[in-house]
C-alpha cells in the first residue's frame, strides 16, 4: 500500500511509504498503525486534523482501502 | 462576473494584479484588495531567511478555486481574484494577493475578509520558516480557526 505525506509529515515519514496492509484494511487501521509503529507522531493520526485523501478526495476513517489506492496524509494547512 | 484563482511560482506582484482587477471590474464602484507579504521577523523575533510553502499536486489549486468560487456565491461581488504563491519567498515578498469587486464597498470588503480567512485555514500549503539554523512549520493558530468561525 502506497502513503504519501506532505508538510510536517513528510519530515518524519518521507514523501512516500509502502506499507504491507491486509486486504480490506480502513483507514482508521493504517493511522493506527502508523500511531502504534511511529509515536511521536500519533496524536496527528488518531486526531482529526491530519485528514486522509484517496484519488484527491477526503475520505473519512471508515473508507476501505482498494489495491490500487494510494492514501495521502495531509497534515493542517494554512495559507495567506 | 469573472473569477481568477491562481498559484503564481514566480514572484508574484500586487500592484499588476490590483491593476488587472481594476480593469476587469470596470463599471463597479468598489474593488477592496489584500496583500499578504512575508514577515522579516519570526514570532520569537528571530531573522527569517525565507518562508517556503509547500503545495499539493491537485488539491492547492482546488483549494484556491473553492474558496474564490465561494465568496462569488456568498457576496454580491462581480469579480474575485487569488494568486497565491508558492516555493521559497524572501523577506517582503508577496505571498498572497486577494481582491474583490462589487457595486458596492460592503460586499467588497466582506468579500475580501472572507477570502483571507478562507485561505489562512483552507488553502491547501505547508509553511516552513526557515531561519538561520534551522526550520520549523507553521500552522494555523485558534484565532485563524475562530476568524474562519465567523462565517459559519
Amino acid at each position: 500500500m502506497r502513503i504519501l505525506f506532505y508538510g510536517r509529515l513528510a519530515d518524519v515519514f518521507g514523501m512516500e511509504l509502502d506499507l504491507d496492509a491486509e486486504t480490506g484494511s480502513s483507514i482508521a487501521d493504517v493511522r493506527q498503525r502508523l500511531a502504534i509503529e511511529h509515536p511521536g507522531s500519533a496524536a496527528d493520526f488518531m486526531g482529526k486534523r491530519v485528514v486522509a485523501c484517496v484519488g484527491g478526495s477526503v475520505v473519512r476513517d471508515d473508507y476501505v482501502i482498494g489495491d490500487n489506492d494510494a492514501i495521502e496524509f495531509l497534515p493542517p494547512v494554512s495559507g495567506g | 462576473m469573472s473569477i481568477v484563482a491562481r498559484l503564481a511560482r514566480d514572484k508574484l506582484e500586487p500592484e499588476q494584479e490590483l491593476a488587472a482587477l481594476l480593469d476587469e471590474a470596470d463599471g463597479d464602484g468598489a474593488i477592496v484588495s489584500f496583500a499578504g507579504v512575508a514577515r522579516s521577523r519570526s514570532a520569537a523575533g528571530r531573522a527569517v531567511v525565507s518562508l517556503v510553502l509547500e503545495h499539493h499536486p491537485t488539491l492547492t489549486q482546488q483549494s484556491l478555486d473553492d474558496i474564490a468560487a465561494s465568496a462569488t456565491e456568498r457576496f454580491e461581488v462581480s469579480h474575485v481574484r487569488i494568486v497565491h504563491r508558492c516555493g521559497a519567498i524572501a523577506p517582503g515578498e508577496a505571498i498572497v494577493f486577494a481582491g474583490a469587486a462589487s457595486p458596492h464597498r460592503r460586499a467588497a470588503f466582506e468579500a475580501a475578509d472572507f477570502l483571507m480567512d478562507r485561505l489562512k485555514t483552507e488553502a491547501v500549503f505547508w509553511k516552513r520558516e526557515v531561519l538561520e539554523d534551522g526550520s520549523s512549520w507553521i500552522e494555523p493558530t485558534q484565532s485563524d480557526y475562530d476568524d474562519r468561525e465567523r462565517w459559519g
